[in-house]
């Protein structure tokens, strides 16, 4: 018995080695360098010396307003998302697993925004929101959609992303609700039919639960790549259209990711957004928790 | 008769979802088939001359400072590579995760599920410096070479793939492995014919989701093989096509569209056995 | 699977292995950051190898795209800088000031004006010349019946624009001026519009407004005109351009001519290779005073990395540059610019860049000031700042205001 478990043993940490080694490699250890990074005056650039500073950078992220505006419209606008991609993620997958033909071919075209980035997703955003909104409006005779350009508001311009970054993620999310809804077996589906249970009470009782693990997982990954996200931001809105916040004009649709390269690129100071990371990291860990805790506290009661 | 209605209501409506999620689509489709004065002139209309396309496939491909083929080559050799790893290792990992209740193996999993929080720009520089580092200690190439890039994509990809695999496996009964036990396998015989298998189409859903990540991917590329170098992945070869003052936009779509085109093909089939795996569940 | 698996581990120390074949010849790298005259340099550095045998690595890094901060960042982290790096003032020279060699002693310092010194050592090659000012469609403006050589100050553009705002139908235009004021332009505003402020009217090199500034010495009066500008360029520009455009729509508009000026540089030419209409460039009325000229400096300079061994075949490449006809050849007719030598006696086609050398010979030029401020404070306090008043969020009067606060907050 004793032997049985050394070997159990062997076998944990053999089968774990390959991903771990990775994992360590990218993750972990250069995660420990850069926090330690934060608490220098480390420029990621030519420098003398690298010198221990404590606190400082700390210190200033907090007393930065742009950061402080970061948080709070990265937090609305991960909140938006989170809701908006999963409704509209989910109904596509119930959508893509019933019975109607090509199936196939709609996963493929749900799933295909997924595909374009960079600055071509920008270009033909912004061509869509600065041109044929307003150029469409002006056909159907709606005066709101003519005069009021999207990006060039800090508050649409966020509405504006939201909207992309649904397009672009809601069919990643949904191949993930697609192998959830799967695993629902036919059988206990034809049954209830049989019992005379109504379309909305065969999905509350038995698709929700059987899901219920899948909710889990893409809360969490909406939730951590909202707030994470910085592609479609840098090439749909940019920094943004300004905004008044605390007596200063400064930039309306900067996410939190953005500030921080920001604060690396423009402000030159890599420590501070090192800091600035650092700061992030904690806040979506409690954010996550959070999530994490309601979902299983869900998953119990039903 | 109702349900017929139903289902063709349904099919109505999918079309419908269908071309809104589309159109950006078929806009690149229709400004890859236009020169660049005509993007900038007018990003809706059709082109003039739909052969455009192939005088710019063309442009891109014969490109000597691009060199596609070779770029095309780096890319299927970096993504297939990374996805076999991300995919064999993380189902290793995550099944013994699963199988084994004590502390420290929740504690790994919680790592690994932590790690995806880490912001990039937090581990950007200090794994390029890592990387130089490990080099220098041990002598692997890590920076621009494949081995690195891999590694990289491996450790990267594990977090997301090593949490879906552990939420899947979990409903997986026990009593399936526990049988291929007494058959006389041993742990890595069950894992490879037992477990793997039964994953099919967790598996391939991990494998597209990081198959697209990896295909498209511009930042790790960037830091890991350097722009430049011998070894170039698609995204990088083609990044000159944005320039300080002058955008080729003709080409960004034609790349783009060329990109595409072997992701439609991965993901049509990969679908393929998804519904394969569900119908072997269900017969199971 | 077992054998799948030892294949892949084979595999993947066979590929591990490629890519270490030991160095003969002498090789430099070289980035830069205008990917569109990437092919150019490529051509031009396979030319100077068949010429010397030195192999130069080009790699160009800038645009929506790459961001050379982050790959230079990247490339010191895995311990390989570049021989031969950009730079576009005194901000980014002090990142690197450690490794940047002194190039004083080198060949081109007397053919050039506009070197990048520190401490009177000279330390950056320029690239080029470039200069804005108010670019004109001349045939336009000859259509509206106004003469450019009277659009010196304020009061004659408020009159010009006026009249050729109510030719709008006539000369079949949407705008009087294409400029842009939204995100991801801020350098048109807060960088190149607000050097008017800075040196509009003052002999080159002269840093008495800028010195003044940073101490948070407002002169008023020049402020308010300057502002009135910013207010008059933006009360006469198309709204979607101004507020949502980038550079391809902002330059598109007067490539179409659809407006009839353009708030850009000579690098503009690179854009309009398709126009049919003959162009230049007329001085900023940022004041109510005459200010004959318009802005012109070198805008990025290429260091060398001191610590490379091959730091003297980097110097060897600049200077080749300069004094070879292919390297001039490269410079000024492949890759359109404005050489910053005197002895370079070929001159570019494109006509902004004419315009521009023509000034500058009637020595008619102000300086680039913008750069004694931070990139963040001009990105991330001035940008938002003129975005306020484009997007009408803020008057004239309330832009003034947020205007003084920042350079008084600045100075603190």
């Amino acid at each position: 018995m004793n032997k049985d478990r050394r070997n159990q043993k062997i076998a944990f940490w053999l089968f774990l080695t390959p991903v771990l080694f990775s994992f360590f490699m990218v993750q972990i250890i250069p995660f420990v360098i850069g926090v330690y990074y934060s608490f220098t005056n480390w420029s990621a650039t030519a420098q003398p010396s690298i010198d221990f500073v404590g606190l400082t950078n700390y210190m200033e992220a907090f007393k930065d307003a742009t950061f402080l505006y970061a948080t709070i419209i990265t937090s609305i606008y991960t909140l938006a998302n989170i809701i908006l991609v999963n409704v509209i993620a989910f109904s596509l997958a119930m959508l893509v697993t019933t019975q109607i033909k090509g199936r196939n071919i709609y996963r493929a075209g749900f799933f295909l925004p997924n595909v374009i980035g960079g600055i071509i997703l920008g270009y033909i955003w912004q061509y869509i929101f600065n041109q044929f909104i307003p150029t469409v409006g002006g056909i159907i005779g709606v005066k709101f959609l003519t005069d009021n350009l999207m990006l060039a508001d800090s508050k649409t311009a966020l509405a504006a992303l939201v909207i992309v970054s649904t397009w672009q993620y809601a069919g990643y999310i949904m191949m993930i609700y697609v192998a959830a809804l799967q695993n629902v077996p036919r059988d206990l589906i034809e049954a209830a039919q049989i019992d005379g249970a109504t379309p909305w009470q065969r999905f509350k009782a038995i698709t929700i639960p059987m899901v219920r693990p899948a909710f889990t997982v893409t809360l969490f990954l909406t939730l951590v790549n909202s707030f994470k996200q910085f592609d479609v931001n840098a090439s749909l809105t940019g920094v943004g259209p300004s905004t008044m916040f605390m007596g200063k004009a400064i930039n309306g649709t900067t996410l939190l990711a953005m500030n921080i390269s920001n604060t690396s690129l423009v402000l030159r100071n890599t420590a501070l957004a090192q800091a600035k990371a650092i700061l992030f990291f904690i806040v979506l860990v409690i954010f996550s928790l959070i999530q994490v805790y309601y979902s299983k506290k869900k998953e119990v009661e039903l | 008769m109702n349900r017929k209605i139903t289902r063709n209501l349904l099919e109505a409506l999918a079309i419908m979802l269908v071309i809104f999620f589309m159109v950006p689509l078929v806009l690149v489709f229709i400004n890859a088939n236009k020169t660049n004065a005509e993007i900038l002139n007018a990003p809706l209309s059709l082109p003039e001359n739909w052969g455009t396309i192939w005088k710019n496939i063309a442009n891109i491909w014969t490109n000597p400072n691009i060199r596609y083929s070779k770029a095309l080559y780096s890319s299927v050799i970096v993504t297939f590579f990374s996805l076999a790893g991300i995919t064999i290792f993380s189902a290793m990992g995550a099944w013994v995760l699963v199988r084994t209740k004590t502390k420290t193996s929740f504690a790994i999993f919680m790592m690994f599920v932590a790690a995806m929080v880490i912001p990039f720009q937090v581990v950007m520089f200090p794994l390029v410096k890592w990387f130089g580092t490990f080099q220098q200690w041990t002598g692997i190439p890590m920076l621009r070479s494949y081995f690195g890039i891999i590694v990289a994509y491996i450790g990267f990809g594990s977090s997301l793939s090593i949490f879906m695999f552990h939420g899947f496996m979990k409903s997986i009964p026990l009593d399936i492995e526990e049988a291929a036990y007494i058959d006389g396998c041993g742990k890595v015989k069950t894992f490879f014919l037992i477990v793997l298998p039964i994953l099919k189409p967790i598996y391939v859903t991990v494998l597209i989701l990081n198959g697209i990540w990896i295909w498209n991917d511009f930042l790790l590329p960037m830091l890991v093989l350097g722009k430049g170098t011998p070894v170039q992945t698609i995204p990088l070869a083609v990044s000159n096509f944005a320039g300080a003052f002058v955008t080729s936009y003709d080409l960004m779509m034609t790349a783009i569209f060329m990109a595409l085109v072997p992701v439609v093909i991965f993901f049509i089939s990969a679908q393929k056995h998804i519904i394969k795996g569900m119908v072997e569940g269900s017969v199971k | 699977m077992k054998k799948l698996i030892i294949l892949i581990s084979m595999l993947l120390v066979a590929f591990s292995l490629t890519g270490c074949a030991p160095k003969k010849t002498v090789e430099i790298t070289f980035k830069q950051n205008k990917p569109e005259i990437d092919a150019q340099l490529q051509a031009f550095a396979a030319a100077y190898e068949e010429e010397t045998g030195v192999k130069v690595n080009i790699v160009s890094c800038g645009g929506s795209s790459c961001s050379l901060g982050d790959m230079l960042r990247s490339d010191y982290a895995a311990d390989e800088m570049p021989e031969i790096f950009p730079i576009d003032g005194i901000e980014a020279y002090n990142e690197w000031a450690t490794i940047i060699d002194d190039l004083s002693g080198e060949e081109w310092v007397k053919d050039t004006d506009v070197s990048f010194k520190v401490d009177g050592k000279v330390v950056g090659f320029p690239v080029s010349i470039e200069g804005w000012g108010m670019a004109y469609n001349a045939d336009l403006l000859e259509e509206a019946g106004v003469d450019p050589a009277t659009l010196t100050n304020y009061d004659a553009y408020m009159a010009a624009f006026a009249k050729i705002d109510g030719m709008k139908a006539e000369l079949g235009i949407d705008s009087v001026v294409s400029m842009a004021a939204g995100p991801g332009m801020y350098w048109v505003t807060a960088h190149h519009n607000f050097n008017s402020l800075l040196s509009n009217g003052l002999p080159y090199g002269d840093r008495s407004v800028v010195d003044a500034l940073l101490d948070g010495d407002i002169d008023e009066t020049r402020l308010n005109e300057y502002a009135d500008w910013v207010n008059l360029l933006f009360t006469y520009a198309d709204n979607t351009v101004l507020t949502t455009g980038n550079y391809d729509s902002q330059v598109g508009a007067f490539l179409n001519q659809k407006a009839v000026f353009l708030h850009q540089g000579n690098w503009v030419d690179g854009n309009l290779t398709a126009a049919t209409f003959d162009m230049a460039f007329a001085p900023h009325g940022s004041s109510k005073t005459a200010t004959d000229g318009i802005f012109v400096s070198a805008p990025a300079w290429y260091v060398v990395n001191k610590d490379s061994e091959n730091a003297q075949a980097a110097k060897d490449f600049l200077e080749f540059m300069v004094y070879n006809e292919i390297g001039q050849k490269y410079m000024v007719e492949e890759a359109g610019m404005i050489p910053a030598f005197k002895n370079v006696t070929l001159q570019p086609t494109g006509k902004l860049s004419k315009s521009v050398m023509a000034w500058a010979k009637a020595g008619k030029i102000f300086s680039w000031q913008q750069y004694n401020f931070t990139g963040d404070f001009r990105d991330n306090t001035l940008g938002p700042i003129y975005n306020q008043l484009a997007s009408k969020e803020a008057t004239i009067d309330q832009f003034k205001a947020l205007l003084k606060k920042a350079l008084e907050d600045n100075a603190d």
